[in-house]
C-alpha cells in the first residue's frame, strides 16, 4: 500500500504543479491585459455536492471502525485533493 | 501491539529543525519576490488581488488558510482521546465551515461587488455607525491576531519537540521568515505559497501515514485489532460524550471562524466573482480528506497504549510524537516537520494579509480618506507585520494568553447570528446588531463560565439572534440591499501616472 501511495502521491503532486503553471501563466497574462473582470455572481447549485461531500466523509470514518483496509482511504483520498487542485486549475475558464 | 516500538531518533539535530524552518522561507522569499515584480504595483494589488485570484488558486488558498498547524495535529489529537468519534466530530464540521460560507459570499460578493471587508459592509449596511463597524474591526482584529499566535505557538512547540530547538528561538525564526516572505506581495503571495503549502501538506500527509503504518508491525490489521481491544466504543463514530464533550461547541465555534473571520471575506472579494461560490464548495469539499488522513495517527497511538504522560503531557503532540519515534527514515520525519510549518506559515502570511486589508480600508482610508496612494501602500505593506509582531511578544513574554482566545472566541461567537442576519435580513438594524452583540457578551458569557461550553455558546449565538430579530420585528424599516452596489471602490488602483 504504502509503494502506491508513493506512486500516486507522484502522480497527484504532477498533475498539481502542471495546474498551478497553468493558473500563475494565466494570472499573469490576466494582470498584464488589465481588462476589468466581469461582476457577475452565477447561480450556482451547491446544496447537493456538499451534502454529498459531508455524507461521504462521514462515511469513510465510519467505516475505519469497520475494517481495517479503510484506514488507507484518508492517504488515498487525500492525494485525490492535491490532484483535485490540479484539476480545479484546469476547469477554470481564462478571462476573454 | 506495545510501547516498544516507538524509540527516539537521534539524528534530528536543532541545525536540522533551522533548515527546515529557514528553507521554506526562503523558497516562499523567493517566490515572493517573483510575484511583487509580476502581479503587485499598488495597495489594490497588494490587498485584493486586483480580484483576479482564479478558481484554481481560490480552492487552494482556501484550504491552505483553512488547515492550521494545530488542526494537522488536533485531528490526530481528538482521535486518539476520543477514538473515532473525536475524528467524526473534528471533521465534519471543518469543511461544512467552509462551505457555510457559500450563501453569504455570493450575497455580498453580488451586492457590494467592490468590497474589501466585513467591515466595511457593515459600516455601509448600518449608517457608518462607529459603534457597530468598531465592533466588527476589533473582531476581526482579534481574530487575526489569535490565528497568528496560535500557530506560532503550535509550531514553535513541535519544532521544540522534534528538533530540540529552544522554543523562543524556534517562535522567532518561524515569524521572522513567514513576516519576511509576506510583505513583498500581499494577498498574491499568500494566495501562491499557500497553494503550494497545499501540496506540502497533502501529497506528504498520505505518504507519511502509510509509512507509519507500514513502520508497524502487523500493519493497519494490527493497529485496527489493537484499538477494539483498547475498547469497542474507539471504533464507534457514535460516542454521546464526544459530542456533548466538544464537537457541538467545536461545529458553532468552527462556524463563526469562517464567517466572522475577514481573511476568509477578503478572499471572497478577491477571487474573480464567477468562481466565489464554487470555490468555497471545493474547498470544503477537498479540505475534508487532510484531516481524516492524518487522523489515522491518533488510532496508532490508541493501538500502542499511549497516554498523555508518554508524550509530554499535551495530546496535541501525539502525532508529531508517533512520526518521531516510530523509526521513519529521516527525510520522513522532516517531511512531517515540512507539512506541519507549511499549515502555520500558509494561515500565518493569509492572516496578516487580512490584516493589512483591515488597516488599509477600515482604519487609514476611513479615519485618514485624504491619505495619498504613495504613503498609503507603505503603510499597507508595513501593517503586514504588525500582527506577527504583536503575536510574537505575547509569545515570548510566556503570559497565558487564555483572556485573548476567551476575548475572541466571545466576540466571534457573539456576532456570529447578526452578522449572518445583516447580511440575509433586510430588517436588520443598528440597534439590533448591536444590543444583539452585547447582550450576548454580556448574558451569555457569565452562562458560558457557570454552567459551561455548551450550554453557554447555545445561549451567546442564542441571545445574539433574537435580540437582532426582535429590534429588526419592532421597526418597519427595511435595508435596501441595492444601496450597496453604489459602494465605491475605495483603494481603486490608481490610473497610470494618476500618483
Amino acid at each position: 500500500m504504502y509503494t502506491l501511495i508513493l506512486v500516486l502521491g507522484i502522480c497527484a503532486a504532477a498533475l498539481f504543479l502542471a495546474g498551478f503553471a497553468r493558473g500563475l501563466r494565466n494570472a499573469v497574462i490576466e494582470y498584464r491585459r488589465g481588462k476589468p473582470e466581469p461582476t457577475e455572481v452565477p447561480d450556482y447549485n451547491y446544496v447537493g455536492m456538499a451534502a454529498i461531500s459531508v455524507v461521504i466523509s462521514a462515511t469513510v470514518i465510519a467505516l475505519v471502525g469497520v475494517a481495517p483496509m479503510w484506514i488507507y482511504a484518508g492517504p488515498l483520498m487525500v492525494l485525490g485533493t492535491a490532484a483535485g487542485i490540479g484539476v480545479a486549475f484546469f476547469v477554470e475558464r481564462p478571462s476573454a | 501491539m506495545d510501547k516498544s516500538i516507538f524509540a527516539s531518533m537521534p539524528s534530528l539535530t536543532p541545525s536540522l529543525g533551522f533548515a527546515s524552518m529557514i528553507g521554506l522561507g526562503l523558497f516562499s522569499l523567493a517566490l515572493s519576490y517573483a510575484v511583487k515584480t509580476l502581479l503587485v504595483r499598488n495597495t489594490h494589488d497588494f490587498i485584493i488581488a486586483d480580484r483576479r485570484v482564479g478558481f484554481g488558486f481560490g480552492v487552494a488558498s482556501v484550504i491552505s488558510v483553512w488547515t492550521w498547524a494545530m488542526a494537522v495535529m488536533m485531528s490526530s489529537a481528538m482521535t486518539f482521546q476520543w477514538g473515532l468519534s473525536g475524528l467524526f466530530w473534528f471533521v465534519v464540521p471543518n469543511g461544512l465551515a467552509v462551505m457555510a460560507m457559500i450563501p453569504f459570499a455570493r450575497v455580498l460578493r453580488r451586492n457590494m461587488p467592490e468590497g474589501y471587508t466585513i467591515s466595511e459592509f457593515i459600516q455601509y449596511r448600518f449608517e457608518r455607525s462607529r459603534v457597530a463597524t468598531g465592533i466588527v474591526t476589533l473582531t476581526m482584529i482579534f481574530g487575526i491576531i489569535l490565528e497568528i499566535l496560535i500557530n506560532l505557538k503550535g509550531t514553535s512547540v513541535v519544532v521544540s519537540t522534534v528538533f530540540g530547538i529552544d522554543w523562543k528561538v524556534a517562535t522567532i525564526v518561524g515569524i521572522v521568515c513567514v513576516l519576511a516572505y509576506s510583505y513583498f506581495g500581499g494577498l498574491w503571495t499568500s494566495v501562491l505559497t499557500g497553494t503550494l503549502n497545499t501540496l506540502m501538506i497533502t501529497v506528504p500527509a498520505a505518504i507519511i501515514v502509510a509509512a507509519v503504518f507500514a513502520a508497524v508491525p502487523g500493519g493497519s490489521e494490527a493497529v485496527f485489532n489493537a484499538v477494539g481491544d483498547a475498547g469497542a466504543q474507539n471504533l464507534s463514530v457514535l460516542r454521546p460524550d464526544a459530542a456533548a464533550g466538544f464537537g457541538i461547541t467545536l461545529a458553532f465555534g468552527l462556524l463563526a471562524a469562517t464567517v466572522s473571520d475577514q481573511t476568509f471575506w477578503q478572499k471572497v472579494w478577491a477571487i474573480k466573482s464567477r468562481d466565489v461560490g464554487r470555490t468555497f464548495l471545493w474547498a470544503g469539499a477537498l479540505f475534508y480528506p487532510i484531516p481524516i488522513c492524518l487522523g489515522m495517527l491518533g488510532l496508532v497511538g490508541i493501538a500502542a497504549g499511549l497516554t498523555p504522560a508518554d508524550i509530554g503531557g499535551d495530546i496535541a503532540a501525539i502525532g508529531p510524537y508517533i512520526v518521531a519515534h516510530i523509526g521513519l527514515p529521516l527525510t520522513l520525519v522532516l517531511l512531517y516537520v515540512l507539512v506541519i510549518l507549511a499549515a502555520c506559515y500558509s494561515t500565518i502570511d493569509g492572516a496578516s494579509s487580512a490584516l493589512s486589508s483591515i488597516v488599509a480600508v477600515d482604519i487609514v482610508k476611513r479615519y485618514f480618506p485624504a491619505t495619498p496612494e504613495r504613503l498609503l501602500f507603505p503603510i499597507t505593506k508595513f501593517s503586514v507585520l504588525l500582527g506577527g509582531v504583536i503575536a510574537t511578544i505575547i509569545v515570548l513574554s510566556g503570559v497565558d494568553f487564555t483572556t485573548l482566545v476567551l476575548t475572541t472566541y466571545a466576540l466571534k461567537t457573539s456576532i456570529l447570528l447578526p452578522l449572518i442576519l445583516a447580511i440575509l435580513w433586510p430588517k436588520t438594524n443598528t440597534v439590533g446588531f448591536v444590543g444583539g452583540v452585547v447582550a450576548s457578551i454580556a448574558i451569555g458569557m457569565p452562562i458560558y463560565e457557570m454552567v459551561g461550553e455548551l450550554a453557554g455558546t447555545l445561549s451567546i449565538v442564542a441571545i445574539g439572534g433574537l435580540a437582532v430579530v426582535g429590534c429588526g420585528l419592532m421597526d418597519s424599516k427595511e435595508f435596501d440591499v441595492t444601496q450597496l452596489r453604489r459602494v465605491s471602490d475605495e483603494i481603486a488602483s490608481p490610473a497610470p501616472g494618476a500618483e
